[in-house]
């Protein structure tokens, strides 16, 4: 069982096993010991006869072959439609061969599983909705990953990523203390233009919780200042947790299963700490699907909900914005072309669609918004979805992969985009990189900031 | 008044100017230097890739990496680490308004100075409104200095402020420091309001008349206390264009003025942001005071 120093079958559970890997550059080393790893037959299908329950069983089983999947995936579309690339057949030359061989499989044929697993499906999950049947194969390809991920399969990047939430929590290493001290330090840098503004940690009983993305404290802690600003003018009675602050999940990304379980309970054990009466999280999308659809079930929460209400971040701004706690001065509002990006993991997988529409109708001039086509649950995914955008290794598939998510906005003719999402955000930020169509992307946060109409009583008094 | 000195550096040339007056004020002031540097940008989500912030390309930083940074910067800096009491290098990865400020905050240093801008590097402009020192100036605790040329290194101490005030909240801070700055290095203070009257039609009396009202408004404004090396200025004009113009009149060998826009959009703010074209066409090193914690 030739076993790598850093491609291996053991999660990273320490800072120096995660710096050791972090200085193979590129993982280069990684991939190169990933050629001699071995396959745990044994061990494989002892999990997928633990671990595959029946609806997997049923789709693997009922799939007729039919196609009608192929033109659902955006990356069948993008990459010259070849057979390849349709659905049911990435699923079933991968996920299907190895149930069928009882995990008798060898070193290439896991590598080639990976492959398809990272860098041929987001788990968008859009073909599940063109399938008469209703096969997920998303879903099937996330229950995938984790196999592959137990074998040590796994690209660099996203070993990593996991290994980040086993040591610090975070999908970056950003510590508590680091996290504190960014929102003292958020606030001691908003309070001047926004008096009286706070960001209160661990506070018991508030109204509402909020959690972010590891990325946010990491590089741009101006987002949880943005958060702030938001709850500050609307009257929110708010918290942040010191620690379980930390929404998203590589874990999930990588397949890393007992790691996503680990990283939501301990946003659910924050949420029991502060007792607040909801929770709501940043504008991400994949954070939201692992806190609150996912996350239930993988801590075996017997209702399926998380322990409060869990609102995404656009659930409570369209109900701040109804309910007139924050309130849009018309003539600020956005009056050129702009568009709409719905991200997958909560638009289709929570049928969130409206209520980001309902948003726009407070800060889009009526005849502005322009609907990307398809849209709503049907639209694509961003191309950078389920850990693609981080990828070294899958750089030109994932630059490719964008190319939909390009068509569609060129077809707007708009050049602002709404990005509610961390991985959209980055996914049309590196579109424009690559391809330079002259775009502009914003989260939802600094646009409403720039057009609040803010009582008097919080402007700051000298100017 | 100085003690720690940060200066944020690319190690191009163009931050040379900068680095000279930071490494002379610390040998002149007993002050140490921190040198801090942004080595890359962070982009394609959660991977390790970043984008050089000099070069634009992309890299992977590991530690190899970024002992080759430190190196390069101290051998671009040997020298001047050398010539004063205390200095050290830090290089970090991200967004670089957000990182000087990050360590500009936890080394609680008392004056950050900068070099000239790098240019509109789409790494991390993109998405991010405002330039690099717009952003440091608005949220610095501490006074920043920016030196856009060599030219503008100063050969000597600082024997001439210009202090320039718009009489906001924010130009008291400024007053503040161009005082304290001028007690402390013995120099010549110049205060100068320049009165904007573009767009309003006004006849020579009433230009008269507004100008003697500024004039007093600046004594009745700003308390000078036993200090007698000072002037009070008033010119009509557009204001970055008659505070260069009062700078090279004095031989001024610093500019303090106060940052107080709102506005990081770069298409609203930069056009109007009288502090960047001062710095942009002035001589000498400018500084921007925005809080009161150090001055």
């Amino acid at each position: 069982m030739p076993e790598g120093q850093f491609c291996n079958k053991t999660p990273i559970t320490t800072d120096e096993q995660l710096k050791a890997t972090l200085n193979d550059k590129g993982g280069k080393q990684y991939y190169e010991e990933m050629n001699h790893l071995d396959v745990d037959s044994e061990k494989l299908w002892g999990a997928i006869q633990k671990t595959m329950k029946s609806r997997i069983k049923t789709w693997l089983e009922i799939c007729a072959h039919c196609g009608l999947c192929a033109e659902s995936c955006f990356l069948y579309q993008v990459n010259g439609r070849v057979p390849e690339q349709v659905p049911s057949y990435k699923i079933q030359a991968t996920l299907g061969q190895i149930v069928k061989k009882k995990g008798k499989v060898d070193n290439e044929f896991m590598q080639m599983c990976m492959e398809t697993a990272w860098s041929k499906c987001t788990c968008c999950n859009r073909c599940g909705m063109y399938c008469p049947h209703g096969i997920d194969m998303g879903i099937m390809f996330g229950y995938l990953r984790g196999l592959l991920y137990s074998q040590g399969f796994v690209p660099w990047e996203l070993k990593i990523g996991s290994g980040m939430h086993r040591v610090y929590r975070a999908q970056m290493d950003v510590t508590m203390e680091d996290w504190v001290e960014t929102c003292e330090w958020m606030a001691e840098e908003t309070e001047e233009e926004w008096p009286g503004l706070e960001i209160p940690v661990d506070k018991v009983g508030a109204d509402i919780m909020y959690t972010c993305n590891a990325r946010e404290p990491k590089h741009y802690p101006e987002d949880i200042a943005e958060a702030a600003i938001l709850f500050h003018v609307a009257g929110e009675n708010w918290t942040v947790p010191s620690e379980g602050w930390e929404q998203t999940s590589l874990s999930m990304f990588a397949g890393d299963w007992e790691c996503c379980k680990d990283n939501v309970q301990n946003v659910y054990d924050a949420i029991e700490r502060l007792k607040p009466k909801r929770a709501t999280g940043t504008e991400c999308g994949h954070a939201h699907r692992a806190t609150v659809i996912e996350g239930p079930y993988w801590t075996g929460r017997p209702d399926g909900q998380p322990p409060v209400p869990f609102l995404h971040y656009v659930e409570w701004l369209a109900e701040a914005l109804r309910t007139g706690k924050l309130k849009i001065d018309p003539s600020k509002r956005i009056k050129e072309p702009v568009t709409l990006q719905d991200s997958c993991n909560y638009v289709r997988n929570q049928g969130l669609k409206d209520i980001t529409r309902e948003i726009i109708s407070y800060i889009v001039e009526p005849g502005y918004f322009v609907e990307m086509a398809p849209t709503k649950e049907h639209n694509y995914c961003c191309g950078g979805g389920g850990g693609f955008n981080g990828i070294g290794k899958y750089r030109e598939q994932r630059n490719m992969a964008l190319r939909k998510k390009m068509d569609q906005i060129l077809d707007t003719g708009c050049k602002l985009v709404i990005a509610p999402c961390h991985n959209c955000w980055d996914a049309i930020r590196d579109l424009e990189e690559e391809y330079e169509i002259g775009i502009r992307w914003s989260f939802l946060k600094p646009l409403v900031i720039k057009m609040l109409d803010v009582p008097e009583h919080l402007l700051p008094k000298d100017e | 008044m100085f003690k720690k000195i940060l200066l944020a550096t690319s190690g191009a040339p163009s931050t040379f100017g900068a680095a000279r007056v930071a490494f002379d004020m610390a040998k002149r002031y007993g002050a140490e230097v921190l040198v801090f540097n942004v080595m890359g940008v962070p982009t394609k989500a959660f991977s390790q890739e970043v984008n050089d912030v000099r070069t634009g390309e992309k890299i992977e930083i590991d530690d190899e990496y970024q002992s080759w940074v430190e190196e390069e910067l101290k051998s671009t800096f040997e020298k001047q680490i050398e010539s004063v009491e205390f200095s050290k290098i830090i290089t970090t990865t991200g967004v670089p308004h957000r990182e000087i400020l990050r360590a500009a905050r936890a080394e609680d240093v008392d004056l950050i100075v900068m070099g000239a801008s790098s240019g509109d590097s789409s790494a991390y402009r993109k998405g991010y409104p405002g330039s690099t020192l717009q952003k440091v100036a608005k949220a610095a605790r501490c006074p920043v200095m920016t030196v856009h040329r060599e030219t503008a290194s100063y050969w000597g101490g600082f024997s001439n402020i210009v202090f320039a005030t718009d009489f906001s909240k924010q130009a008291e801070n400024a007053f503040k420091f161009a005082l304290a700055s001028a007690k402390e290095l013995n120099a010549d203070l110049t205060v100068l309001h320049a009165l904007d009257i573009s767009g309003k039609l006004l006849d020579q009396n009433a230009i008269e008349d507004k100008l003697i009202e500024t004039r007093s408004r600046i004594r009745s404004s700003y308390d000078f206390g036993d200090f007698k090396n000072y002037d009070v200025e008033v010119w009509e004009g557009v204001p970055y264009v008659e505070i260069v113009k009062m700078a090279r009149e004095r031989s001024a060998d610093l500019i303090v003025m106060a940052h107080h826009s709102h506005e990081l959009d770069p298409e609203k703010a930069r056009i109007g942001s009288t502090m960047e074209q001062v710095i942009l066409r002035a001589g000498c090193p400018v500084v921007s005071v925005s809080k009161p914690d150090k001055v």
